[in-house]
């Protein structure tokens, strides 16, 4: 019977390990649609709505890049606890559309996985939470550490970054981060009618 | 399976033994792997935690530095302004102030304002006024918690309205809410304070900005401060929990024009004919209506709100006198303030003590500038005063400390030599790490040494933000050790002063500009050689008094003694009864004569209050204790304290509903005297930094909260950080996936190891 003891405690700890990873992918996936349903409601009412009732963040904005069929709703904050969630708005950088740099964070084993598929030319659409829509064309890519990001948070241009940890498929983290830089090329304000239409349709 | 199966079915000997040897490496390897991973999970932990975000930068609270400063591109150009104008009366003993602060929104926003400003230690602010177009709220006095909520529902609804918070007994800071864009409010506060009395010479100071605060980091360090057992020492927390709400934005003088104009005016009634009247740090007309009464101007007009106040005055006679007695009738009861000079007693008829003196000089980034010279030059006078019998000790402290000698030495010219060279080779830097340079010169070698008296003079600006931690330090452990505090500087922290020197039993001095050094540390010469008037009470025949301070202090040289008391009848005769070196005196002074003083209720409470202050940081009262008599005396008296607030809501809503409201923290002026790049560091992005500036890296060191929020020049956060952005979902799932592998592999392994049996 003791001989079990051992492949046994290996085939538990095995289990849990690969439930953990399972579960924050599942986590992440599970959030995204909860999120998409709250970032609806804030564009219809106009005000920001919680996706579960004991969050401590709330969604922003929406990030789309149509050739790649890929989308994510940005939470305000970028804590680890929000990046858990969805891709998160880092604090003290402008919003989507305004001048400055807007930067959006997210793990790149969930939700920023695409980024590393986004070629120079893609088009990247923001959804922000008050329905105006913006289109960005990715116009350049780098590698950066963490604390030395060489973001110009009021720069006078009209700037998205979208940044994830680098390289794509390490396993552990490191401080390096992949920055995928685009400029604003497009401005819509369609009414919110027409966008939550829209939305209705894409989800 | 497909093994398993397979082995069990075949009987090649062979063939299981390479199997075996196989699955033997197998496992081997696959264990390996797996203490590598573990590996890496440990040592890449420590590497995390470095990467993440400072979280501290970003903060929801650090937001109250305020987007409307933040936006606009040319500095404070377009921002909320401030205008101040004092009004002070001096009636006899009292000082009655009028502070009337004018707020104006040149901006097209809605601006909530915050304005930080020092007042008197002593001051009792008991009046608040707003003034919107033509209609004046009076403010209330609540509880603090209470005040804020009435504040925040008014903001809330749109209504005008004015909070006035103590943060300090000598910081408080002003709230209005709802500032429509183009308008002007007007707040008023009122405050009561007794006039100084040293020697020959009264006074008055009126601090004017609160110099930027070096604020100790919340550090395990001050858990051992208090290690003597006095069970002080609760596992510290922040020392500076509010460092917040007392460090507002500075300007650097060298990019932004002074700020915060101010007007003063004094209408002084002395109550004895006047003989000289003296602003020592302004230019003033004064005229001279008749002979007890002047009327003191800014020459110039307005000035700029960056250095203190101070007006002095002494009597036309050749002696000031030597006794005041006023009465105040509140209410039912009577309250009485009371100055007695005691007589100074000739050298010789007494013995010299010998004295063991401590000097302790604060050479921290704040003092930069003309406040280091004033502290060397009045270190320099103090050691030339030591006589030969005397023994001393320097220590120099920002945030580093040296002590000269070990112990402290004769002074001898050898001694007084070096520690001459010492004091010259001193230079302003880094921060102010206060408490353990009190601590070092508390540390008493021979405190059962009954034939000297321990003096301890302490020069500094009191530029720190943990004023708490000071002052239980001294009360902890002083021992026979005398503290006397030396304010040196344009805007030196006043609280911290004369709390110090009361906690510590001795005196505070306050030197303002070099011209002064020579006269005021000649007066504290005069107190440290000179006994002081001890065992001082006090004895009402008939009243039943309720005295403040309820310990009276010991008396130096020049100095008068203050007695506040509320009496249920004026009646008979208060004695007043010490010892002066080993002479007993006494003094009997009749109620009857009691002249009319105005606001003494006011300055008996306040006086109370600082009382129970003391109490609580002494530990002789339990701070629940000090806490209701403080609220209760506070609300009977309408006195802001740490506990109450007074707060003005204007009924009339003005901001429409749905239109946003930015807050303005109303940017001060550096102390004039003061060293920018001392306090604050380097100007980090000014387009060329002039070359002959030092790149000082002892300055880095400081840690100085306002950091950040320095002027607009530097408000650009240089880069952005960014998160963590890898989970170790698939790090955990490969691992898993290995471990679940390798179970399986055993479970082949033992079941072939049992099959032959």
């Amino acid at each position: 019977m003791r001989r079990f003891i051992l492949p046994l405690a290996f085939a538990l700890i095995g289990l849990i390990l690969f439930g953990q990873g399972a579960y924050i992918h599942a986590k992440a996936l599970l959030a995204q649609v909860l999120l998409e349903r709250a970032f609806a409601q804030s564009i219809a009412t106009g005000h920001p709505v919680k996706p579960w009732s004991w969050a401590d963040t709330w969604p922003v904005a929406r990030i789309e890049v149509k050739r790649l069929h890929a989308s994510a709703i940005v939470l305000a904050g970028s804590s680890g606890q929000a990046l858990a969630f969805g891709p998160g708005h880092v604090e003290q950088t402008a919003d989507a559309g305004e001048r400055g740099v807007a930067v959006y964070s997210a793990h790149r084993d969930t939700h920023f996985r695409f980024l590393k598929d986004v070629t120079i030319g893609d088009e990247i659409d923001v959804t922000r939470r008050d329905g105006k829509i913006f289109r960005y064309r990715a116009d350049r890519s780098s590698v950066v550490r963490f604390d030395q990001s060489g973001i110009d948070p009021v720069t006078d241009g009209y700037e998205l970054v979208l940044s994830t940890c680098w390289p794509f498929d390490a396993l552990t983290s490191g401080p390096e981060r992949y920055l995928l830089h685009a400029t604003l090329i497009e401005s819509d304000s369609r009414t919110r009618e027409s966008d939550s239409r829209t939305l209705e349709s894409g989800s | 399976m497909t093994i398993y199966d397979a082995c069990e079915s075949s009987p090649q000997i062979r063939l299981s033994r390479r199997m075996r040897i196989v699955l033997f490496f197998l496992v081997e390897g696959v264990a390996a792997l797996v203490i590598g991973f573990a590996a890496l999970f440990l040592s890449f932990d420590p590497g995390w935690s470095a990467e993440l975000p400072q979280q501290a930068v970003l903060r929801p609270s650090d937001a109250r530095s305020g987007s409307l400063l933040f936006k606009t591109d040319d500095g404070y150009a377009d921002a909320l302004r401030l205008g101040i104008d004092v009004d002070l009366t001096v009636s006899g003993p009292t000082v009655r102030a009028r502070v009337t602060q004018i707020f104006r929104n040149p901006t097209k926003d809605w601006v909530e304002a915050t304005y930080v400003y020092p007042l008197p230690a002593g001051g009792a602010v008991d009046t608040l006024k707003m003034v919107v177009g033509d209609r004046i709220v009076v403010g209330d006095i609540k509880e603090r918690q209470q005040a804020r909520t009435i504040y925040e529902q008014a903001k809330q609804n749109g209504q005008k309205a004015a909070l006035t918070e103590q943060e300090r007994p000598n910081i408080f800071t002003n709230s209005v809410a709802n500032i429509g864009p183009g308008e002007t409010v007007l707040v008023q506060i009122e405050y009561q304070e007794p006039v100084q009395q040293n020697g020959n010479e009264f006074s008055l100071r009126v601090p004017m900005v609160v110099g930027p605060r070096y604020n100790p980091r919340p550090v395990v360090q001050s858990v051992d401060l208090r290690a003597d057992g006095s069970g002080l020492g609760a596992t510290s927390t922040d020392p500076v929990p509010d460092r917040n709400r007392i460090s507002p934005e500075v300007l650097d003088p060298a990019t932004n024009a002074s700020i915060n104009p101010t007007n003063i005016t004094v209408h002084l009634n002395a109550g004895f004919p006047l003989g000289e009247v003296k602003s020592h740090f302004h230019q003033v007309k004064i005229e001279n209506p008749d002979s007890t009464t002047r009327v003191v101007k800014l020459a110039e007009g307005p000035v700029p709100a960056d250095r203190d106040f101070e007006l002095t005055w002494k009597p036309a006679a050749e002696k000031a006198p030597s006794v005041g007695l006023f009465r105040e009738h509140v209410g039912n009861s009577d309250y009485l303030l009371a100055f007695v000079t005691p007589p100074s007693v000739e050298q010789a008829q007494r013995q010299q003590l010998a004295r063991e003196v401590i000097f302790v000089i604060d050479n921290s980034g704040s003092m930069g500038g003309t406040s280091i010279i004033q502290a060397k030059a009045s270190l320099l006078y103090a050691l030339g005063r030591l006589q030969p019998t005397d023994r001393f000790n320097v220590i120099r402290f920002d945030d580093t400390m040296d002590t000269l000698f070990p112990t402290p030495v004769a002074a001898n010219s050898a001694n007084i030599g070096n520690a001459t060279s010492f004091v010259s080779a001193i230079q302003a830097r880094g921060g102010t790490e206060m408490v353990p340079a009190m601590r070092a010169a508390l540390s008493d070698t021979n405190h059962d040494d009954a034939n000297s008296v321990r003096q301890v003079v302490f020069l500094t600006d009191g530029a720190i933000g943990n004023e708490q931690q000071l002052f239980e330090t001294i009360s902890a452990l002083r021992g026979r050790s005398r503290v006397f505090m030396v304010g040196i500087g344009s805007a030196p922290n006043t609280y911290l002063m004369t709390r110090a020197a009361e906690l510590g039993r001795g005196t505070f001095t306050h030197i303002g500009s070099v011209e002064q050094v020579d006269e005021r540390m000649r007066d504290l010469f005069a107190k440290l050689e000179n006994p002081a008037v001890t065992n001082l009470s006090a004895k009402f025949s008939d009243a039943i008094a309720d005295l403040t301070p309820s310990a009276l202090p010991d008396i130096y040289r020049d100095e008068p003694l203050v007695l506040a008391a509320k009496l249920d009848k004026l009646a008979g005769s208060v004695e007043i009864k010490g010892r002066i070196g080993d002479r007993p005196w006494s003094v009997t002074l009749p109620l009857a004569g009691a002249a009319e003083g105005k606001g003494l209720s006011k300055l008996w409470a306040r006086r109370k209050i600082a009382d129970a202050e003391v109490a609580r940081t002494t530990r002789q009262e339990s701070p629940e204790d000090a806490d209701k008599s403080i609220l209760a005396l506070a609300l009977e008296h309408q006195l802001v304290t740490r506990l109450t607030s007074l707060v003005a809501v204007d009924k009339t809503p003005s901001r429409p509903e749905g239109e946003p409201l930015k807050l303005s923290e109303l940017p001060l002026n550096l102390p004039a005297g003061w060293d920018f790049a001392k306090v604050f560091g380097e100007r980090p992005s000014l387009p060329a930094a002039p070359t002959g500036r030092r790149a000082d890296a002892g300055d880095g060191k400081m840690h100085l909260a306002a950091l950040k929020r320095s002027p607009v020049a530097t408000q650009r956060p240089g880069t952005i950080q960014l998160p963590k952005t890898a989970t170790d979902a698939e790090l955990k799932m490969i691992a898993g996936v290995i471990l679940l592998t390798v179970s399986l592999l055993l479970l082949v392994f033992n079941r072939r190891q049992t099959s032959p049996q």
